[in-house]
């Protein structure tokens, strides 16, 4: 059989993957969400069901009639995922299904306005994956700052002036917060390496009780790189110990991906519109840059990051491919 | 118009319905481009492409691949200089893939299992015949070609035995003897007349040749050593480099004085030195003017000889002086006793041609019993006069035709220049497409312009640094006299090895743009698609945002302007 | 046989006797004995649900809207601030059209801080697009929440059920509680077409666009209007299973042919009751239970006012600045009809001011005015206010 005796219609029936996010939505050019949202449906299969929270996700979606989702899916508000999903977790333990709740939002919705009923879920432990995809920053609304925007980003409420260097304060560090929580299995992950992504997922589903995954999702748009760099980007990310793939159960760091050659902060940031002033000839661009770089060393630090030696799982090996796309297994 | 249902619900995947191919401005394309290695093949194999069948564990197959262009893998594995391994874009990240390991791999094992060459059904009895005359690479490679293309072929050699120089004189350590042998008997099988003892110009003539066939192939090498003096002083009993050669690979044996100096930078040069030191020479000089291989050594300074050739030469013993030519010859009588040596290097003269410069004041005395110069052959005009008109190498185009005579046409050393291995091959295969058209009277079509995937344009985020495979070698005190120096690798290295290939310009189906795609318009076959890929883009959704070309690791995928 | 019930813990048992597969609540006064008593149900193994304590009301309600989606018959009850603080997920419920029923403790809102009934809370989500019923005495609200899962259930809106707080949640009074199967012939188990289901995954919740949205507010506001047939109906039925009306849309009790009417809802109807009786010589009047506010009952309205000369309006909120809310609805409901009866508009009872019995002589007394009064808070001694703020 080859392609010319198939229609499209029917190769696209028949994809050896399952998918719970379809074509036709409306995600700008290269989106990071896009990318990470499929990348978690595709791993946690048809019996799972999804509260969103508001944001581009839900937006780029559902515009109705259309929706993109091969799932049971529901929108209610920005900041009640958490809610939304216990709940749905509620409903299903009372009707005796195992059907998976996972809740999913965007940085603004579980950093900060939906943080409360995230933590309430989490305490409760009900048996839900909660997926942040995090592109740091309020996209949906024009690129405002969360608590999420990395320290001298410049965003439409950071920008860059005579008085600020971009945001004046740093990231803040949530997957600690939610392991804090307690809960089984915390992690972060990112769309530059999807097999440790679905790893991550299937590691979460497996869990009977409340668990977390902070996807890092580059955005085109907000962050200001070309569209067809958001991998790039990503793994640089990674690769500079800005944001280290790690993950926490019980609170106590039980992985991270080892960084084989820890790379220079500027190589990330030098691609980006949102640090472009951290390359201008000014005393203090210099001294952010420092920052940026002290922040990073002192994540290897913390987490252990740098590897001793070449590992095939570290942060140039994981993403290895192979003939016949046996690396996805 | 669309009817509002209760809650403003949808229903899945009607999303469908939307064609966000509508925003895009660029288009992702399969293309399918020459890896480097097909590129620098002289005789046109498409290593990539062969590598890919062996890493598919299709090793058959990957054979077939090779000998649709060339015939002798188990010969070109072992005596080739692989120019494909010089080019290889795996070099720049860690090592080149050992690209002859696996051709004389499928070489052997084709010997082996006796795999049938692919060929079409054979020639009718009424179809055209062509005489082809030389039964070297070139033109048993000719020869081969034009039974594919379906015409009756008549082989003739003035030896008892095809394989011309590969048997003649290439030293057994580097083929042996049963491998030649066995691999041209079967390509002898492959339906041609085969008239062994038959010399051009003492048996037959070409005005014979014209009359009875519809087109004649030359491939008759380049036999005729040329004239070497110095300042027009020869000693007494010279003998060339090739003619030692011949003599060692006919007899076993060759004269050997204590001392010799071998003249040239060839690969006859670097045979016979080693030759000489397996006969019992104790000191082997090789004098050129030329450069030994280095990464940063240009290749238009570079001896000719294959440079891991010169490396195992120098392992036996061998001493290499490069840049260095002879000012005088030191006779005592007509007996040499040494050669006075000067440095040499080409130097850019004004008009930017390279010329050769000895510089005075670097001159060194080289004691030595023997000269020997190899510095190359023509081609013997016995026979071919009236085609040759004085020149040392036949006039011919790019496809071998003679200029001036229609119908006949040349292949292999007997054109001159480095005169390789695989180059004669090449012709061969070239000059049967010609032959073919000339014959059907047809316009050869015009080669495309090929375009190269360069090392830029690999993404090396999806590779890991691996080793190249170790090639066992014979250890020196072994190397003694006629067996093989390199050895052959097993299937396991062979694979493990294959899958170092970057693949470049040609999909490996490593899902990556299937994977990425945040639009999901990357669709994947279950078999093959027309373009070579295992997938399709589905362009109703496709946005044109060029993760794909940019993630893919072998630039198979490309962006293309739409408007 | 009745029982002296406290008007929580019978709120509880009707709850308990409606099946609800998932409960979720956070605490405030004087909500908090009813979900107690929920609590106290299901620890002693007599209601099978899960009870989720959450971190908010905002929170309460997005899980009870989470567990309704999902397929399970779900409830949540707040008072006051927790309305407000769940006012948005209420309106979120309301246009995805989920059926759930949920209890108001009517509480008054701060600040300044008051614990006391009043019914500020539940009238500042009116535009919510929930149905709301109000409660006259605790035997109403257990009828009433009965019926409320059928009703939200047949016409997929959410049903608010105001009981005024500790007037009636901390009451004791003789409760008739109906068994489980009259509840259950009743009220059929729950069914939401719509429910979340892996089997059949539908997206709720999309976005809309300008094209559609005027579509989407004209239906839901038509489907609360068509409401009104399933009030009724509701009512009815379970007036043949319990023995017990409710009203419907629209109580009415005292002189059929009286000219003067007294209209409010919720506990000051009881208050208004004992007034009649107490003080037949203030004259003849007919006493209007205003059942459900949402959607407002405007056609039974009318019919029952036909042949007043006069019309009280007590409720127990405002508008400032516009005066009373239902003042303002009864008023437009009369407007272009031909001899309307002239309306008069009191706020009674806030944050749990006691009204007093002669409040009914002293409303009639005010009534023989020559201008109807447009809005005035009863009982507002202005001594207690400074003179620039009187």
């Amino acid at each position: 059989m080859t392609t010319e005796t198939i229609s499209i219609t029917d190769l696209r029936r028949t994809q050896p993957r399952f998918s719970g996010i379809e074509s036709g939505h409306r995600a700008c050019l290269g989106c990071g969400q896009a990318l990470a949202a499929r990348l978690v449906t595709e791993s946690a299969g048809p019996d799972v069901m999804i509260a969103n929270a508001t944001g581009c996700l839900e937006v780029f979606t559902t515009p109705w009639p259309e929706s993109a989702w091969r799932l049971p899916w529901m929108h209610s508000l920005f900041e009640n995922a958490g809610a939304i999903a216990s709940g749905m977790e509620a409903a299903m333990k009372a009707q005796g299904k195992h059907t998976k709740v996972i809740a999913m939002g965007g940085d603004g919705s579980t950093f900060d306005i939906g943080f409360q009923a995230l933590s309430g879920m989490l305490e409760r432990n009900h048996n839900v994956l909660y997926v942040c995809y995090d592109n740091e920053a309020y996209m949906n609304t024009g690129i405002q700052r969360s608590s999420s925007t990395p320290h001298a980003a410049s965003t439409t409420t950071s920008p860059v002036g005579k008085e600020r260097m971009g945001k004046r304060h740093l990231k803040k560090d949530i997957i600690t917060i939610i392991a804090a929580h307690h809960v089984a299995y915390a992690a972060t992950a990112s769309v530059a390496y999807p097999s440790d992504l679905r790893k991550k997922v299937r590691r979460a589903m497996a869990v009977e009780g409340a668990t977390f995954l902070q996807i890092h999702s580059p955005c085109p748009l907000g962050w200001g790189y070309n569209d067809a760099l958001g991998i790039e980007v990503a793994r640089l990310a990674v690769q500079t110990g800005l944001f280290p793939l790690i993950e926490l159960e019980r609170g106590e760091l039980t992985g991270a991906m080892p960084l084989r050659h820890p790379t220079p902060v500027s190589a990330y940031l030098k691609m980006q519109q949102r640090f472009s002033h951290l390359f201008k000839d000014d005393p203090r661009a210099l001294e952010e840059l420092e920052h940026l770089q002290a922040i990073a060393n002192h994540n290897i630090e913390i987490y252990r990051l740098r590897g001793d030696g070449i590992d095939a799982l570290d942060s140039e090996g994981s993403d290895t491919v192979r003939r016949g796309g046996s690396r996805w297994a | 118009m669309a009817i509002l249902n209760r809650g403003a619900f949808a229903h899945p995947s009607t999303s469908l319905q939307y064609h966000t191919g509508t925003w895009r401005v660029q288009k992702p394309v399969h293309e399918h481009r020459a890896a480097p290695c097909h590129n620098a093949c002289p005789a046109g194999e498409d290593a990539q492409a062969y590598l890919a069948k062996i890493a598919e564990g299709r090793f058959q197959e990957a054979w077939e691949t090779i000998v649709r262009i060339n015939p002798l893998p188990a010969a070109t594995g072992r005596v080739c200089h692989h120019p494909c391994e010089g080019a290889c874009n795996r070099g720049e990240y860690d090592e080149a893939l050992a690209i002859h390991s696996a051709e004389r791999f499928l070489g052997d094992e084709a010997i082996k299992h006796n795999w049938p060459y692919p060929m079409p059904p054979a020639p009718l009895e009424s179809a055209p015949a062509v005489a082809v005359v030389g039964a070297g690479p070139a033109g048993l490679s000719a020869a081969y070609h034009l039974i594919r293309r379906g015409y009756n072929v008549t082989l003739f050699d003035e030896l008892p035995e095809a394989g011309g120089v590969l048997r003649t004189a290439i030293p057994q350590y580097r083929l042996p003897r049963d491998i030649l042998h066995a691999e041209v008997q079967r390509l002898l099988a492959t339906g041609m007349k085969f008239e062994p003892q038959k010399r051009l110009g003492r048996d037959f003539y070409i005005e014979d040749l014209q009359r009875d066939y519809a087109a004649v192939f030359l491939g008759i090498g380049n036999r005729h050593d040329r004239e070497w003096s110095v300042d027009g002083v020869t000693p007494r009993g010279l003998r060339s480099g090739l003619e030692l050669l011949e003599e060692w690979v006919a007899l076993g044996s060759v004269p050997t004085p204590q001392s010799v100096a071998v003249v040239g930078g060839g690969n006859t040069a670097v045979d016979i030195a080693r030759v000489l030191k397996r006969a019992g020479t104790h000191e082997v000089h090789v004098i050129t003017h030329q450069a030994l291989p280095g990464v940063d050594v240009p290749p238009e300074i570079t001896m000719t000889a294959i440079a891991r050739e010169i490396t195992q030469a120098q392992d036996e013993g061998v001493i290499f002086h490069e840049f260095r030519g002879i000012r005088r010859l030191i006779l005592r009588g007509e007996k040499v006793v040494g050669l006075e040596l000067v440095h040499m290097k080409k130097v850019p003269q004004a008009d930017g041609k390279l010329l050769t410069k000895a510089f005075e004041g670097t001159e060194t005395v080289l004691h030595v019993e023997q000269v020997i110069p190899a510095i190359g052959q023509d081609v013997l005009p016995f026979g071919v006069e009236g085609l040759l008109e004085n020149r040392p190498f036949f006039a011919v185009d790019h496809n071998g035709a003679l200029a001036k005579h229609p119908g006949i046409f040349v292949g292999g050393d007997a054109c001159g220049g480095r005169g390789t291995l695989s180059r004669a091959i090449g012709d061969g295969r070239r000059a049967a497409e010609a032959i073919d058209a000339y014959i059907q009277g047809k316009e050869l079509p015009q080669p495309a312009p090929v375009q190269v995937v360069p090392y830029s344009q690999i993404n090396l985020n999806y590779f890991e640094h691996a080793a190249r495979v170790k090639t066992p070698v014979l250890p020196l005190e072994a190397r003694k006299g006629s067996e093989e120096v390199e050895g052959g690798l097993s299937q396991t290295q062979i694979f493990a090895e294959s899958q170092r290939c970057f693949s470049c310009g040609n999909c490996f189906a490593c899902d990556n743009c299937w994977t990425l795609c945040p639009d999901s318009a990357v669709l994947k076959t279950t078999e093959l698609a027309s373009d070579g890929s295992h997938y399709v883009f589905d362009y109703d959704y496709c946005k044109g945002c060029g993760l794909c070309a940019h993630e893919c690791p072998c630039s198979f995928i490309v962006m293309k302007e739409e408007l | 046989m009745p029982q002296m019930l406290e008007g929580s813990m019978a709120l509880a048992r009707a709850i308990a006797l409606c099946r609800p597969q998932v409960v979720a609540a956070y605490p405030i006064t004087p909500q908090t004995h009813i979900v107690e008593n929920i609590s106290k149900l299901v620890a002693d193994g007599k209601l099978h649900c899960e009870l989720v304590s959450v971190e908010s009301e905002f929170s309460a309600a997005s899980v009870a809207l989470g567990a309704a989606a999902a397929g399970s018959r779900a409830y949540t009850a707040s008072s006051s601030q927790g309305i407000l603080l769940m006012s948005e997920v209420l309106y979120n419920i309301a246009g995805l059209r989920v059926p759930l029923v949920m209890t108001c403790a009517n509480r008054a809102v701060g600040a300044p801080l008051s614990i006391w009934n009043d019914q500020q809370d539940s009238m500042a989500v009116r535009d919510a697009g929930w149905i709301q019923i109000y409660c006259a005495d605790n035997q109403e609200a257990v009828d009433a929440t009965i019926q409320a899962y059928r009703i939200a259930e047949r016409t997929e809106l959410p049903v608010m059920i105001c009981v005024d707080g500790f007037v009636l949640t901390h009451t004791m009074e003789q409760i008739e509680m109906p068994s489980q199967e009259q509840v259950d012939g009743f009220l059929p188990p729950y069914c939401f077409a719509r429910a979340l289901n892996s089997a059949k995954p539908i997206s709720i919740g999309t976005l809309v666009s300008p094209d559609f949205f005027s579509e989407v507010r004209h239906s839901h506001h038509q489907a609360l209007l068509n409401a009104k047939a399933e009030i009724v109906s509701a009512d009815e039925d379970w007036a043949k299973v319990s023995g017990r009306a409710g009203g419907g849309l629209l109580g009415v009790e005292g002189d059929p042919g009286a000219k003067v009417g007294l209209l409010s809802l919720g506990s000051v109807i009881g208050t208004l009751r004992d007034a009649l009786n107490e003080y037949p010589e203030a004259g003849p009047a007919k006493l209007i239970k205003l059942r459900t506010f949402r959607p407002f009952p405007t056609e039974a309205l009318l019919e029952t006012c036909a042949g007043l000369t006069d019309l009280i309006v007590l409720e127990r909120a405002l508008s400032p600045g516009s005066g009373g809310i239902i003042g303002t609805e009864v008023r437009a409901a009369f407007a272009g009809v031909a001899d309307a009866p002239r309306i008069h508009n009191f706020a009674v009872g806030l944050g749990g001011r006691d009204i007093p019995l002669n409040i009914f002589p002293r409303l009639m007394e005010a009534a023989k005015t020559a201008s109807p009064i447009p809005f005035a808070i009863f009982d507002v001694n202005l001594e207690k206010l400074p003179e620039s703020e009187r």
